[in-house]
């Protein structure tokens, strides 16, 4: 197993701890009685660390993911961020959903600055500014005027990414990103996330339950298996970026990924 | 029979057409006497002896003006009240199955009530609209907000909007498409009840003017009147409310022709 190997390529371990799940468990209560979705967890991400939650679904990788943002509460641990305890949705853990969610009352350059409206300390021509460099990170500064519905696809959800980008967050909190889009499209996002990532030394979060998706975005791969959720295994991911998700030695890791999942040892099936 | 969508335009006016050769044919074979059955043609000189007595331009403006004082109130109070019943589910259970029932009732409905509380006075129109069109806009605003996908409200929250932002920078313009669906049909209700209000309450406007006719048994006025006040209702609905209606599906992705 690949978990314990030091990382060349990302040698993240000499970074602060960024976010700390300390047994973080979650009990949905239900009729007759509550039901786990999340086993306590328990687990460290590092400060610039591109981390992927990989899994089947109803793993509780989106449980854990919607606990980090703030959306709901861990019913028992503690996640802490540099060393606060979060609490509530607040834009330092910011999410970037599977659906874009676009405001299609504003235009593309409005919806980046909506996330930057309560920043005080900029000004409002700085803000502006600040959200024309995130639409250039993402190709798309050609088009702030224009409005969401004249975008395809693949566009909203950069726009969104800008969006996400532009506050600044601590974390980026990225949930089962590209589904609905076409292998091309997707195949370029892959890449502009790789970038964005390699330039803005963000921390990163991304679920997914494509083990190739994993591969190629992650330096880090925990893999979940339900349920109750719980983490399985711990995969460094030694490539350098930027990564193509067409290569076969992402392809190699993508069927390492898998084999955890296989593993005789779990007790309950997946999916 | 397959028809080109451009020219459906010809087949509407041909069908109009047609409908004004019945009414002539019809008074031409008297199967009503002329005085109760005016022409097409009687009606629209009736209509011209109005506007040349200077009858005509007063009543429109004395209607519009009710109206537009009358809507506006109703329109405001109605989006507020819907604004509440979406965000409060107390709110909106109390006052759904009461607006329910009173839109149930005809805008008509309400004039005896006007009366006995304000008399023959202005405000007596006004209260008809108001009661008329406000049930509409509050349930069709707060359809709008119970239905705002959940995604917009989740991506605001992520990115840091305080919960009192929430009405003003999500709310409102996420349910905008039913705001102005209700409205529409807000004001569709406002013009029934207005112009019913007038029949009996006023000495000017559309529906005073209804009403001067069968007090002078004068069939082209009545007609006439009639007329104007559905070509007036319809410019209204379709080339305002009907306008802004399509810019908004269309800009907020819900349009069919996107």
């Amino acid at each position: 197993m690949t978990a314990a190997d030091p990382n060349p390529e990302a040698p993240a371990e000499a970074h602060p701890v960024k976010l700390k799940l300390t047994n973080v468990s979650k009990l949905y209560a239900n009729a007759s009685k509550p039901v786990a979705a999340l086993q306590p967890i328990s687990a460290e991400i590092r400060a610039g660390e591109f981390v992927v939650f990989f899994g089947p679904s109803g793993c509780g990788k989106s449980t854990l993911l919607n606990l980090i943002a703030g959306f709901e509460e861990p019913t028992e641990g503690e996640i802490t961020l540099d060393g606060a305890r979060v609490e509530g949705p607040h834009y330092d853990r910011l999410m970037l959903f599977q659906e874009h969610g676009l405001f299609p009352w504003l235009n593309v350059i409005e919806n980046v600055l909506f996330g930057l409206k309560r920043q005080f300390r900029f000004k409002p021509k700085a803000r502006r500014q600040k959200a024309r460099e995130f639409l250039q990170m993402v190709h798309l500064d050609q088009f702030e005027k224009a409005p969401i519905h004249e975008l395809s696809g693949g566009m909203k959800q950069r726009v969104a990414l800008a969006r996400a980008l532009a506050p600044d967050p601590k974390v980026l909190l990225v949930d089962e990103p590209f589904p609905a889009l076409d292998a091309l499209t997707r195949a370029k996002l892959y890449g502009d996330l790789q970038e964005i990532f390699l330039r803005t030394k963000k921390t990163i979060i991304l679920v997914t339950h494509d083990p190739r998706e994993a591969a190629c975005l992650g330096d880090r791969v925990l893999v979940f298996s339900g349920r109750p959720g719980r983490i399985k295994a711990d995969i460094a991911i030694h490539l350098p970026r930027i990564r193509d998700i067409n290569d076969p030695k992402v392809a190699d890791y993508a069927k390492t990924i898998m084999s955890q999942l296989e593993g005789p040892a779990d007790e309950s099936p997946a999916t | 029979m397959k028809v080109q969508p451009h020219r459906i335009k010809y087949y509407v006016l041909g069908f109009y057409l047609l409908l004004l050769t019945v009414w002539q044919g019809l008074f031409s074979a008297q199967v009503l006497p002329d005085y109760l059955f005016p022409s097409p043609w009687q009606v629209v000189r009736r209509l011209w002896e109005l506007a040349a007595d200077n009858y005509l331009w007063p009543s429109l403006k004395a209607t519009f003006q009710r109206m537009g004082i009358g809507f506006s109130i109703a329109a405001t109070a109605g989006l507020l009240i819907g604004l509440l019943m979406g965000m409060s589910r107390v709110v909106n259970s109390c006052l759904r199955s009461l607006f329910l029932g009173l839109q149930t009732l005809p805008t008509a409905a309400w004039v005896p009530v006007s009366l006995l509380i304000y008399g023959l006075s202005d405000r007596g129109i006004y209260f008809v609209i108001i009661m008329s069109s406000a049930p509409a806009v509050a349930i069709a605003t707060s359809d709008g907000v119970l239905h705002i996908p959940r995604i917009y409200l989740q991506v605001a929250r992520t990115l840091g909007t305080p919960a009192y932002a929430m009405p003003v920078r999500i709310i409102l313009p996420a349910s905008l498409p039913s705001i102005v669906t209700g409205m529409k049909l807000g004001w569709t209700l406002a013009w029934h009840g207005g112009v019913s209000a007038e029949l009996i309450k006023s000495t000017i406007g559309l529906g005073f003017l209804l009403q001067m006719g069968r007090e002078l048994n004068d069939a082209a006025q009545v007609i006439g009147i009639m007329v104007l006040t559905v070509i007036f209702g319809v410019l209204l609905d379709q080339f305002v409310f009907g306008l802004i209606q399509k810019r908004i599906l269309l800009r907020w992705g819900l349009s069919q022709k996107a």
